[in-house]
């Protein structure tokens, strides 16, 4: 049995005054399922890549104390070494798959520690199976579903047997049906084959039920280390932090009816007709002969499993792709006939992946970008910039390199960016991701008062049910690019058959 | 040639390097050039990656081409015809005219044909080779593990660059900025500060990738201890095609000495003039 030990242990990136972690003290027993959580910053994953050997081995920056698995001090001993007993399953599963092929992913690992080639034979239909994807050797990674992708990750991890598998928000990216397939997983791993389990996640109410240990974290520091039966028995520690907690009622049913109910709508903005969407080279249509007609004042999110269309749409609706077939009008013009350079101003776009949008050196050269290309008067673009700064709390890094920042923050600065343009229609492409709750819902209070009070539009893509719950409208339902359902959020999310049907419950 | 393993790929390629900067005649590159054509033919290349080498092809032979004809100084030259002639006003009296060489079309032509072999092979090693293998193959033939791993992953990520290029160019149009502007300081400012979210999200994204692999007990400084699941050792075909080459390198670089000797008065041997013309009129 492998057991965790980690001791007084501290570590300081180089770019930074302040210890990323600090004094840690933690014993993680063989066998346990710990729940890690804490605010954006905490220090979650930095923890988990010195368990693994990451730290010191693959980064730089000052350690003291130590870390020990399985009775080895994992920061001497060769990560070769360390990967054989401890697993690390990363966020995003576009950057973790090196290879062409599933048989071929899960094969790397197993060749890099000299597992004979008749054994890695033998694991190999073992490990799909485990994760459910048996029959799926030859397939081509480029060809699977992000959930898939996740799986065959995982695959690979445990192909190598390890005794101890740290999972840093594998979910975050993936739609409920595939997140539940990877929690069970998961689950059976812990339970079945008694692999010790670290899980990091924002998104306590998932992984809650699973484990028996929830550990807090604040500021580099373990601020609670209970057993779960009586880590949420006082919420106050997670409220402070805005994390979540299980058996809490995020959603302010009444705040959205009110909100509902008093929506003005003004005059339409975007109009979509029947219009049809297919990728190059591509063989089917990502968007199928979809209509649907947004008002000015409106908050829509739109919802949809991995590969529904989403993020497609939300490039159709706001002119970045042009439809193969029908039309889309942007405030009552063509997108067809439109530039990108007539909607800017007009349209504002924040993608999943944030960094594509950060260019400036700074913060606050990065919001005052776009007014100033927009030739605005400079009295209006600093107040455009002050506010925006004031909004997405972006104040004590104005002047920071963005790309220098935390996930987090670099998605508040890109937000911030966009909104500083104060468009009429504000597309976001899944605003959850890297946040955490208190950020989420402070950012998205803001930005819906804003876009209410000034008569705009807010559209955004999520996988998040409270967040469409708490916020929108109006829900767009995709399933395979086809709209399964176009209306309140309380009739979608009290029909049970619709939200399996689109892969949004299991 | 499709079930080539990677190392003999990438020697077929070090090797076709050495070629045609060695060749000099426009037929024999020319060969070499229709081999690498070979290659990519029959390794079933998709219409998306024709259309795109194609691309490649017409820009490298155009850019040569254009760039020899008109900046050829070597003598003797031809003028074949002027584009702005030396007593046109500013432009004439300052570049003493600017006109198109026959001298310089061939040579255009010939460094075409050598840029377009190597790129040809290059395309073919890509597209058919697993970024695991290439890896592997890398360091077996003793290229430091880092560089080896820098090579692939960032062969992995062409795609995603391309992809996020246009993004980035997207999003950037969409906030306002112009590329193409009266001022030229400004476009060239607006489109080095493009680069900084690519720059950024490759590195990050290598990072990452660098991390999982690692994670898996990838080294780059041992592959002792490394097995493998799929046979990888070089088969009769991969040794004879490597021989073919290599003693296809080893005769012309023998002939060219010969004719150097010759052509230099250092030696000559009245039994080895088929070879002299050999080498002047093919090689």
């Amino acid at each position: 049995m492998v057991p965790i030990q980690i001791d007084n242990l501290s570590f300081t990136y180089p770019s930074r005054t302040t210890p990323t972690l600090n004094g840690i003290h933690v014993d993680i027993s063989a066998g346990d399922f710990v729940l890690l959580t804490g605010p954006t910053g905490c220090g979650k994953t930095t923890l988990l890549r010195t368990i693994n050997g990451l730290i010191p081995h693959a980064s730089a920056g000052t350690q003291s104390g130590s870390v020990s698995v399985g009775n080895q001090n994992v920061t001497t001993q060769p990560m070769s070494k360390t990967c054989q007993q401890v697993g690390f399953l990363f966020q995003n599963p576009e950057y973790q798959l090196f290879c062409t092929t599933v048989a071929d992913e899960i094969a790397f690992g197993l060749e890099n520690i000299g597992v004979p080639a008749d054994a890695i034979s033998d694991r190999l239909p073992l490990a799909l199976d485990q994760v459910g994807l048996k029959g799926f050797e030859n397939r081509l990674i480029t060809e699977l579903s992000s959930g898939e992708k996740q799986r065959v990750a995982l695959a690979s991890i445990i192909s190598m047997r390890p005794k101890v598998l740290l999972l840093d928000e594998p979910t975050s990216h993936l739609d409920p049906k595939a997140t539940h397939s990877i929690l069970e997983i998961v689950r059976n791993l812990n339970t079945e084959m008694g692999v010790t389990v670290v899980f990091t996640t924002h998104r306590v109410k998932q992984v809650e039920e699973l484990c028996n240990r929830v550990v807090l974290m604040d500021k580099g520091q373990i601020c609670l280390d209970l057993p779960r039966s009586s880590a949420f028995q006082d919420p106050k520690p997670f409220q402070r932090l805005g994390v979540e907690i299980p058996n809490s009622d995020t959603v302010k049913e009444k705040q959205i009816t009110n909100f509902s109910l008093s929506i003005e709508l003004g005059n339409q903005l975007l109009s979509l007709t029947n219009i049809c969407y297919r990728y190059p080279e591509s063989k089917l249509d990502a968007v199928k002969r979809l209509s649907c007609h947004i008002s000015e004042g409106e908050i829509i999110g739109i919802m949809g499993a991995n590969g529904s269309g989403k993020t497609t749409l939300l490039n159709l609706m706001g002119g970045l792709l042009r439809p193969s077939e029908g039309e889309v009008s942007i405030v009552g013009r063509d997108s067809k006939k439109l530039k990108l350079k007539h909607l800017a101003g007009t349209v504002g776009i924040v993608f999943q992946n944030p960094d594509l949008l950060l260019q400036a050196a700074t913060v606050k050269d990065e919001i005052t970008f776009g007014p100033k290309n927009l030739k605005l008067a400079i009295e209006d673009i600093q107040n455009r910039v002050e506010d925006a700064i004031d909004i997405f709390m972006l104040t004590e890094i104005a002047d920071d390199v963005p790309h220098s920042l935390s996930r987090g923050q670099r998605q508040r600065t890109a937000l911030a960016a966009a909104a500083s343009l104060k468009p009429k229609i504000f597309l976001l492409d899944e605003p959850t991701t890297g946040q955490d709750l208190q950020n989420l819902h402070r950012i998205m209070d803001e930005l819906c008062q804003a876009i209410r009070a000034r008569k705009k539009t807010l559209i955004f893509a999520t996988h998040h049910r409270e967040l469409t719950e708490q916020y929108a409208d109006r829900v767009l339902l995709l399933k395979d690019g086809e709209m399964l359902f176009d209306g309140r959020p309380a009739a979608v999310f009290l029909d049970s058959a619709l939200l399996r049907d689109a892969s949004l419950s299991f | 040639m499709h079930g080539l393993v990677a190392r003999t790929k990438i020697i077929i390629m070090m090797l076709c390097g050495c070629l045609v900067i060695l060749l000099d005649s426009p037929i024999s590159l020319f060969v070499c050039f229709l081999f690498s054509l070979l290659l990519i033919a029959v390794s079933s290349p998709t219409l998306k990656q024709i259309r795109l080498l194609l691309l490649f092809l017409l820009f490298t032979t155009w850019g040569l081409l254009y760039s020899q004809a008109i900046f050829y100084n070597a003598f003797p030259r031809t003028i074949l015809f002027t584009l702005v002639p030396s007593n046109f006003p500013v432009l004439g009296e300052w570049t003493g005219g600017i006109s198109v060489y026959r001298e310089g079309i061939f040579h255009g032509v010939v460094q075409s044909l050598r840029f377009n072999t190597t790129l040809v092979i290059g395309c073919y090693i890509i597209w058919t080779t697993q970024a695991r293998e290439l890896l592997v193959a890398l360091m077996k033939l003793r290229i430091p593990g880092t560089l080896a791993f820098m090579v692939t992953t960032a062969l992995r990520f062409i795609p995603v660059i391309v992809e996020e290029t246009a993004a980035v160019i997207r999003s950037q149009r969409l906030r306002g900025f112009r590329y193409m502007r009266l001022n030229i300081f400004a476009s060239i400012n607006g489109i080095i500060n493009s680069f900084r979210p690519i720059l950024a999200g490759i590195i990050r994204q290598a990072t990452h990738l660098g991390e999982s692999v690692e994670s898996r007990g990838f080294s780059t400084e041992s592959t002792s201890e490394r097995t493998q699941s799929k046979a990888s050792k070089m088969r009769s075909m991969d040794y004879c095609i490597v021989t073919i080459f290599c003693l296809s390198l080893i005769a012309i670089v023998g002939l060219k000495l010969i004719y150097f000797c010759y052509a230099n008065g250092i030696y000559y041997a009245s039994w080895l003039r088929h070879a002299y013309t050999f080498t002047r009129e093919i090689l």
